[in-house]
C-alpha cells in the first residue's frame, strides 16, 4: 500500500510540476507586484478593413483575415459614434481595436506582456466556457493539477502516518493549521453577508 | 549491508527500524547504541523532513488552492451572483446638502457591513429611479445599499456567494492589501506562508526524487508530459 501512495504522490507530482511552479511563481508575483516590472510591450499598427461594418465580430473577422497574428477572445465591445471598439484577448496578449466605419481603418493597439506577466495571465485563466479551444484546454489542465494537490495533500499526510517517527510533531503541526484554518475561515464566513 | 540495502532503507522509511538494526554493529548493540550508525544527519533527512513538517503545517491552504482551482474549473462564466438572499429595511434619513460622498459614509457608519470597506468615490453609482446604489463587497459578497431618499430608509439587500467562490476569493488574499480587515489580513500572511511553501514543496520534491537517482520510467514520462503541455499551451497563447 505504502508503495502504491509514494508511486502515485510522485507520478502526481511529476506531471503538475511546471504548473505548480507557474502558480507559485505567479502568486509570488501578484502578492509582491512591486518586486517586479510588469510593464508591457505595446506595438500600433493599422490595417485598412471593409467600411461599413456594424458587427463587431465581422471586424474581429476581417482584422484575423488580414494579420493572423492578431487573435483572441472577443470582448469589451462598443459602439462609438464612429464605429466600433473592441479586444481580442488571449492570455498575456491584448488587441485594442478602434475600428472606423466610414473609413474602414482599423487601429490597433497591442499588449504583449512579458514573461511575468504572462504568469499573471495564466494563473487567472480558467473555465471550460470560452470560445478559444486552448484557453478550453488550459482550463482543463487546471482543473486536472488543482484535483492532482488534492490527491498529492492526501497521499502526503498518508505517508507521514506511515513514519512513525514523525507522527507527534507532524501531528502537532498539522492539529494547529487545521485549528487555524477553520477557525479564520469560519470567521470570515459567518460575517455575512 | 550492501549498498543496495542501504538505500533500500533510504527509500522506504517503513522498513528503517530493521535497516538500523542492521546498520548497527555488534559493538553498537552492545553499548545499548543500537541506532547510532542512522542518526547521521544527511542532507536528503532533512529535505524530507521540511518537505513533510511544511506540507502538514499549510495543508489547510494546500487543500484550499486545490477547491480553488476545481471550482474555477466549474464556473459558467466570470458573473458573479447578483440576486439577494436576504432584504431588508432600515431608516434612515440623509444630512440636508449632504453630498453623495458623505451619505455613502453615513450609510457605511450606520450599516457597518462587517469585513468591508466604505465605498470609494468614484464608485458611487445612481439606480434607474435615480437612488443612491452603494456597493459594500467583502469575501461572501456583496451588501447592496440602496438609498431611498423619499422613504426615508435604506433598502439593504445580502448578496451571499457560494462556497466555491468564496474558496476563490480566501485563496487569492495577499498581504500586498495593507487595508484589509484584521482577520482577512492574518489569513493573508497565513497564504503567504503557504505560498512559498508550495515552491519549496516543487524543489524539495524534486531534489528528494533525484537524489535517489531520479528512478522510474512513469516519473519520467509523468514530468515530461507535464512540461510538454506547459510548453505547448505557452506556446499556443504567444
Amino acid at each position: 500500500m505504502y508503495k502504491t501512495v509514494r508511486a502515485a504522490h510522485r507520478l502526481l507530482a511529476s506531471l503538475s510540476l511546471p504548473f505548480l511552479l507557474m502558480y507559485g511563481v505567479s502568486a509570488v508575483q501578484m502578492a509582491h507586484g512591486a518586486w517586479f516590472s510588469m510593464k508591457p510591450e505595446i506595438r500600433e499598427s493599422q490595417w485598412p478593413l471593409a467600411a461599413g461594418l456594424t458587427d463587431a465580430r465581422a471586424v474581429a473577422r476581417d482584422v484575423t483575415a488580414h494579420a493572423p497574428r492578431i487573435r483572441g477572445e472577443l470582448s469589451n465591445i462598443r459602439a462609438t459614434a464612429t464605429g466600433i471598439t473592441l479586444r481580442l484577448v488571449r492570455p498575456g496578449t491584448v488587441h485594442e481595436i478602434q475600428y472606423d466605419r466610414d473609413s474602414g481603418t482599423a487601429r490597433i493597439k497591442t499588449s504583449r506582456a512579458h514573461t511575468m506577466g504572462m504568469l499573471n495571465r495564466l494563473h487567472h485563466a480558467a473555465g471550460l466556457w470560452h470560445a478559444s479551444v486552448a484557453l478550453n484546454v488550459w482550463g482543463a489542465a487546471a482543473a486536472i493539477v488543482s484535483l492532482a494537490l488534492l490527491v498529492l495533500g492526501a497521499t502526503g499526510v498518508y505517508m507521514w502516518f506511515a513514519r512513525r517517527t514523525e507522527r507527534i510533531a507532524g501531528g502537532v503541526l498539522l492539529g494547529v493549521n487545521v485549528v487555524v484554518v477553520l477557525v479564520l475561515l469560519g470567521l470570515m464566513r459567518s460575517a455575512g453577508p | 549491508m550492501s549498498v543496495r540495502q542501504a538505500r533500500s532503507c533510504l527509500r522506504y522509511p517503513t522498513q528503517l527500524r530493521s535497516c538500523i538494526k542492521d546498520l548497527a554493529g555488534p559493538a553498537d548493540r552492545a553499548r545499548g547504541d543500537m541506532y547510532g550508525k542512522l542518526r547521521t544527519v544527511t542532507v536528503r533527512h532533512i529535505v524530507l523532513k521540511v518537505h513533510i513538517y511544511a506540507g502538514l503545517f499549510t495543508f489547510g491552504q494546500l487543500v484550499i488552492y486545490g477547491v480553488a482551482g476545481v471550482s474555477a474549473a466549474l464556473q459558467p462564466g466570470l458573473d458573479r451572483p447578483k440576486s439577494a438572499h436576504v432584504v431588508r429595511y432600515v431608516p434612515f434619513t440623509p444630512a440636508p446638502s449632504a453630498t453623495d460622498k458623505e451619505v455613502a459614509a453615513a450609510v457605511y457608519a450606520v450599516v457597518a457591513p462587517p469585513l468591508s470597506r466604505p465605498v470609494p468615490d468614484w464608485f458611487l453609482r445612481r439606480t434607474a429611479d435615480n437612488d443612491l446604489l452603494l456597493d459594500f463587497y467583502n469575501i461572501n459578497g456583496i451588501w447592496r445599499v440602496v438609498v431611498l431618499e423619499r422613504e426615508h430608509r435604506l433598502r439593504i439587500e445580502q448578496i451571499r456567494n457560494n462556497l466555491w467562490l468564496f474558496s476563490s476569493d480566501v485563496h487569492a488574499a495577499t498581504i500586498g492589501d495593507a487595508e484589509a480587515p484584521r482577520i482577512i489580513r492574518v489569513w493573508a500572511l497565513y497564504n503567504e506562508l503557504a505560498m512559498w511553501c508550495l515552491l519549496a514543496f516543487c524543489a524539495s520534491g524534486l531534489y528528494l526524487w533525484l537524489s535517489v537517482r531520479a528512478r522510474g520510467v512513469w516519473t519520467w514520462a509523468c514530468l515530461a508530459g507535464g512540461t510538454f503541455s506547459f510548453v505547448a499551451l505557452w506556446l499556443s497563447f504567444r
